[in-house]
């Protein structure tokens, strides 16, 4: 009996999902619980499982296909079954699904017209590749059809990959081209001897060099998908919907950085040592927002939403790109629930659990790259929010003290878009004011 | 060649004529009063029973293949049914005076036969002994389908068991008396002494001679009658079979308790054989009793007699029987009876006459029988017309039971898998003392052998001498030594076993150690060497057969091909083929003395095939296939029978020890190629070891494969992931040899791992010729190399001195050679 594995549904919001690899292929075998296929809703990927031990028996959706929840996408079952019942009606059929990861001895298989005369097939010289070549070669990252074989009637045989060094077509080309020595080991990814291993001439020489080669030399496509896509499409939406521009300034830091190294120095069972200065920032930032409702909002086209709560969207790096978990009734926290809560939603991007639902529904975003330190820069809106904070790194600034001298204060500074559809400069840059404000003595914002 | 026996060329070239006595002809004589007296008026007219049962059955199948229906229930049987209806006196008047302990083997028209053997038997066994029979028969599968609870006496019961067993077993049933996989022409059912029935014709006579054999070795008590037609005189084994049962040595050698094997060639001469006539058209005996008279001074004993009249069968065989257990057979009866229904049903006998049928049909034996009774006063019409009822009331529900999948399920295909071989270790089939002329330690070999090197190379790794060397050969003696004095029923045969010691020295000292009924020599008769060897095992005995040369399988081609290798099987696992059959492979000889013939049997379902090539390995493995119940074809090379133990260090172990079963040896380790060999080609493939070192630098894994079948994979596919290369090596002919079987199972095994396709090397597909010429015959080491250069991975420097390219396989297999 077939089983069907449907899409599932991530999260309540979720209408669909891209499918964004699979890895398998019809007719593979599967255990319960094996990976099928990689998906995505629009913030974040998961791998979806086998529901039952068998033979995959269709897949009926490629790579790149947006398919709704709860449909099937996949039938697995006893080779020879029939499953064109279980077929859904939207199938893609003008295209063969794209299926997993191809290894290079694993190509789908091409069905071929029949040969039409059966010395055509053996008469033909070239022995290709023997298997057991083809394995090492992929092994080496190596193209054996480009080698010279050994084997009988030249076929590629093992000895041949195994003599063959890991060379990019390239270089190997320059080298055939000028003579060059190929030196035992390059510098390319796993010692693959590169163009630029070769360069054994003079400075004076690069020039000619330089023009004699390939241009532009390798280069590799990356698809544009998951969650690249995802953030392409909202981030150039955003820029081209919006009016947004934005406001810098800088704060001082003393009394956030003296809290910060307090927490740090608290007793164990205080529980704050955790709070880091992002979740400050934060903090003051939900704090300020309360005052100002018009850029705690979305902006609509017709019509502007202003939110009581504060759902604090904050930017995550996670290796699959950018992700703004939110922080749901931000407003309701006390710093220690909003630093607890931060974290958990961030490292649950990092490791790819977020709740997709988690993923949206913010009211402003926070997005800080202090830490690799940027001193100003443009955030992008998340629309249709109407700001999004962008927190700078903390350095020195020269301050007038009473005696008329200069004093070195620390300070970080801020970065504020907002969308000028829906607010005016002036509020926007009390906000920064107030939040100046709320950073330079943290520890009344925290007792207010 | 016993010494005791001399030739003498004065009585051999005296004047003199031979003479014969007259052959006697149908001369029984009816006599009511004295049948009576004789047999009672009950079993008189349980005889008519139960050939109007017999006809009742057949006359059943008869109307199933014709109409598809029987007494208003359709049924489709698409098998075989070879009816005998016209020789039911014929097999009732044999049974008569035959106890269970008699056995009778038959043919492919045997129905009838089984039915009057189980029903006489039933009439004679008393009703515990029947309860326990069919209680035990398959933990009562068989009883259960037909124990319904209308039976007023155990007997009546036992009829229907026997009556629906066999049909359920014509009909494939999981319930009939082979489970099914027997069918119409294999059923049989041993507790009643119904012996397995054979479908090549005469296939059961000498298969009849070794279960006499076993019954005269063992000391067990009755006869066995092999029921052959008078068609079957034309096969080789037949005569096969008489002469190993007439042979002169069980009065002449053998201790004087032995005398003849109890068993009776019986000719249930129907007159044809398929479409041909005998007495008329294929043979020329007139009378097939006559063919006794060639056979030795007693004629067989032979007679023709009247198989219509069942009282003439039940006469002429209580006589014969008495001469067999005498010890006098062996006995030929020519039963004279007529084949009324075709061939099969299929058979329009369009090649006799409607005359001749209406005339034997006006003759019919069971309508005169109880006319016989009727006028006699022993029944009246009334009693046969309610016997009549009585039979088609059971065979109707014997059918209806049979036909009904509820009860009566189709066999299970899987279980034929599993009763394949019976995969049983027996130390011994009894438990008597084995039979001995000397004590082990006292024979001269095994003392000779106290003093041989049973590893080749001494401590400093210089080789022993050939005449220090304990052999290949020795391997054979001292296998063969513990299972003889290990398991009684042991014997051993072949035609120059005793005295010579087998044609290559394995038996000498055997001669010494055994009396003659435990190891003997046969005539030139392969077939029934096989044949009787069957009969042997299948009746409850361990045996050794010889063949001498491999290529003499061809005369035994029946006995290995349809009888030892099928028979565990077709019983359902009910018999086992303890039996080994031991063929050297020569060379120097010629075309018909020197062929590996490996893929012969690998090809045969239910024979293990072995071939060991170390001195270690021929202990190992004959100890291995003397322990077992399967049959086995052990493979031994001529070249090999001299050599010392070349690979255990610790020597040839002088106890018993087995080789592990189908798994292959590794004799040299490697990384760059594997050659697996067969048999003595594991000496070239050392060599070949050494030179693909010194002059290639390359590591050869060598497997010495000894098993053929069954064989375990693992060690190969191991070392073929590891060197990516393989050659297969034996000395068989390269066209359909075993290897190629093995190839193709490596090729899907480690696809993704070999560097080049596996190849076979084999000899060339010709004759094998004169031993001067034997090295451009039989694989070289030189060849191996040159097929590795060709197909696998050229070899720097290497000149070939042998085509193994892609033209030249095309070329050979276009032209056949």
């Amino acid at each position: 009996m077939a089983t069907e594995v449907l899409m599932p549904r991530q999260g309540q919001s979720v209408e669909s999902c891209i499918i964004i690899e699979w890895s398998v292929n019809e007719g593979d075998v599967v255990t319960a619980g094996q990976a099928l296929c990689e998906v995505e809703t629009d913030k974040a990927t998961f791998e979806v499982e086998a529901t039952a031990a068998g033979t995959v028996l269709g897949i009926f959706y490629p790579a790149d296909s947006d398919v709704e929840v709860l449909k099937p996408i996949a039938v697995i079952g006893e080779p020879g079954e029939d499953i064109s019942a279980l077929r859904p009606a939207d199938e893609s059929s003008d295209e063969k699904p794209e299926t997993g990861k191809v290894k290079p001895e694993e190509k789908p298989v091409v069905q071929e017209a029949p040969v039409s005369s059966f010395t055509s097939q053996v008469s033909n010289s070239s022995a290709g590749v023997s298997p057991r070549a083809k394995n090492l070669a992929a092994e080496k990252n190596l193209d054996p059809t480009t080698l010279a074989g050994t084997g009988p009637n030249g076929r590629v045989i093992e000895r041949d990959v195994a003599a063959a060094q890991a060379v990019t077509p390239a270089a190997a080309a320059k080298a055939a081209a000028e003579g060059l020595t190929i030196p035992a080991e390059g510098s390319g990814m796993g010692g693959r001897v590169v163009a630029a291993d070769l360069m054994s001439v003079a400075p004076e020489a690069v020039g000619e060099v330089v023009a004699s080669m390939d241009f532009p030399g390798n280069a590799t496509e990356i698809p544009v998908k998951g969650v690249r896509k995802v953030v392409a499409g909202r981030m150039m939406a955003s820029l081209q919907n919006t009016a947004q521009l934005t406001l810098n300034t800088s704060a001082d830091a003393r009394s956030i950085l003296g809290y910060r190294s307090k927490c740090k120095n608290a007793p164990e069972e205080a529980g704050v040592g955790g709070i880091s200065i992002n979740d400050v920032v934060l903090y003051a930032t939900v704090k300020t927002l309360g005052e100002f409702s018009e850029l705690n909002a979305h902006m609509l086209g017709t019509k502007i939403v202003e939110f009581d709560n504060v759902h604090l969207g904050f930017a995550v790096d996670t290796p699959r790109g950018l992700m703004v978990p939110v922080i749901r009734y931000a407003n309701l926290m006390t710093l220690k629930q909003l630093s607890a809560e931060a974290k958990r939603l961030a490292m649950a991007c990092i490791e790819g659990t977020i709740d997709p639902d988690a993923l949206s529904g913010g009211t402003f975003t926070v997005t800080n790259l202090g830490a690799m330190g940027i001193e100003s820069f443009t955030p992008v809106l998340n629309a249709p929010e109407v700001g999004i904070l962008g927190v700078c790194n903390i350095q020195p600034k020269s301050v007038m003290n009473k005696d008329g001298g200069a004093d070195f204060v620390p300070h970080m500074g801020l970065s504020l878009t907002f969308d000028h559809a829906a607010a005016d400069g002036a509020p926007a840059a009390r906000f920064l004011a107030s939040m100046r404000i709320k950073l330079a003595a943290f520890e009344l914002t925290l007792a207010g | 060649m016993p010494k005791t026996q001399d030739i003498c060329p004065e009585e051999s070239r005296k004047a003199g004529e031979v003479t014969f006595t007259p052959i006697p002809i149908n001369q029984y004589k009816s006599d009511y009063k004295k049948e009576e007296k004789k047999y009672g008026k009950e079993r008189l007219v349980k005889m008519y029973y139960d050939m109007l049962m017999i006809r009742e059955f057949e006359t059943m199948l008869n109307e199933i293949k014709v109409q598809g229906s029987y007494e208003g229930m359709e049924y489709n049987h698409p098998g075989p049914a070879h009816l005998s209806i016209g020789q039911e006196a014929a097999a009732v008047g044999q049974s008569v005076h035959l106890d269970t302990d008699d056995y009778i083997f038959g043919s492919h028209r045997s129905h009838g036969e089984i039915m009057a053997k189980c029903l006489s038997a039933i009439s004679k066994l008393d009703d515990d002994k029947l309860n326990t029979i069919m209680e035990d028969f398959f933990d009562g599968a068989t009883l259960n389908v037909v124990k319904d609870g209308s039976h007023e006496t155990v007997k009546d019961l036992a009829e229907d068991f026997i009556l629906y067993g066999t049909l359920a077993e014509i009909f494939a049933r999981e319930t009939g008396i082979n489970k099914g996989l027997g069918g119409s022409m294999h059923a049989f059912f041993i507790p009643f002494g119904s012996m397995p029935n054979n479908a090549l014709v005469g296939g059961s006579c000498d298969i009849s001679v070794g279960s006499a054999m076993n019954k005269l070795i063992n000391r067990k008590p009755g006869i066995v009658i092999a029921n052959i037609g008078d068609a079957s005189m034309g096969c080789g084994p037949v005569y096969e079979g008489i002469w190993m049962a007439a042979m002169d040595q069980y009065v002449e050698l053998w201790d004087k308790e032995f005398g003849h094997p109890p068993v009776m060639i019986n000719i249930m001469n129907n007159q044809y054989g398929m479409g041909g006539q005998t007495v008329g058209e294929t043979m020329s005996y007139k009378f097939a009793a006559r063919i006794g008279a060639g056979v030795n001074p007693d004629q067989m004993h032979a007679e023709r007699v009247d198989g219509y009249n069942p009282l003439a069968v039940a006469d002429a065989t209580e006589r014969k029987k008495q001469i067999l257990i005498d010890g006098k057979g062996p006995v030929l009866l020519d039963i004279i009876t007529y084949r009324m229904s075709g061939h099969s049903p299929s058979d329009a006998s369009s090649y006799r006459s409607k005359e001749e049928m209406e005339a034997w049909e006006a003759a019919d034996c069971v309508r005169s029988f109880g006319e016989y009774l009727v006028s006699n006063g022993a029944i009246t019409e009334a009693d046969a017309e309610a016997m009549k009822a009585t039979v088609v009331a059971k065979v109707s529900k014997a059918m209806k039971l049979s036909i009904d999948e509820s009860v009566s399920p189709y066999s299970d295909i899987n279980l034929i898998e599993k009763v394949m071989y019976s995969n049983g270790k027996v130390e011994k089939f009894d438990d008597r003392e084995p039979e001995l002329l000397e004590k082990l330690e006292d024979n001269a070999r095994v003392k000779k052998l106290k003093r041989k090197q049973r590893y080749a190379y001494d401590a400093d790794g210089k080789p022993y001498k050939a005449n220090q060397l304990y052999t290949y050969r020795d391997g054979i003696f001292e296998a063969m030594a513990h299972r003889f004095t290990t398991d009684p029923t042991m014997i051993a045969y072949g035609e120059e076993n005793r005295d010579w010691g087998g044609a290559f020295a394995c038996y000498n000292g055997l001669t010494e150690l055994l009396p003659y009924h435990r190891l003997f020599n046969s005539p030139i008769s392969e077939g029934a060497i096989v044949g009787t060897a069957c009969g042997y095992a299948l009746s409850g005995g361990r045996v050794c057969a010889e063949l001498m040369y491999c290529d003499f399988m061809g005369r035994a081609g029946d006995e290995i091909f349809n009888q030892i290798s099928k028979w565990q099987s077709m019983s359902a696992g009910i018999l086992k083929m303890p039996l080994v059959l031991r063929v050297s492979v020569g060379n120097k000889y010629g075309a018909q003395h020197s062929q590996d013939w490996t893929a012969m049997v690998n090809h045969i379902p239910g024979l293990k095939v072995y071939y060991p090539a170390t001195t270690n390995d021929a202990k190992g493995m004959l100890n291995l296939a003397l322990a077992g119940t399967d049959p086995v074809i052990f493979f031994e090379s001529q070249k090999t029978y001299g050599v010392g133990e070349l690979f255990e260090k610790g020597g040839v172990p002088e106890g018993y020890f087995e080789t592990e079963e189908g798994e292959p040896a590794v004799r040299t380790q490697g990384k760059d190629l594997t050659l697996v060999t067969l048999g003595p080609v594991l000496y070239s493939g050392m060599k070949v070891v050494d030179e693909m070192k010194e002059k290639y630098g390359m590591d050869v894994e060598l497997i010495d494969l000894r098993f053929v079948n069954p064989l375990n994979y693992d060690k190969i596919v191991e070392s073929v992931k590891k060197t990516g290369r393989i050659v297969l090596a034996s000395d068989s002919v390269e066209r359909g040899s075993c290897l190629h079987n093995i190839a193709a199972n490596i090729t899907n095994l480690c696809f993704d791992y070999l560097d080049a396709p596996p190849v076979v090397i084999g000899a060339k597909n010709w004759i094998s010729p004169a031993a001067e010429m034997e090295t451009d015959y039989f694989p070289q080491g030189s060849w191996i190399i040159d097929a590795v250069h060709e197909r696998i991975v050229p070899l720097p420097g290497h000149v070939v001195e042998h085509n193994y390219t892609n033209g030249e396989m095309q070329r050979i297999a276009r032209l056949g050679v």
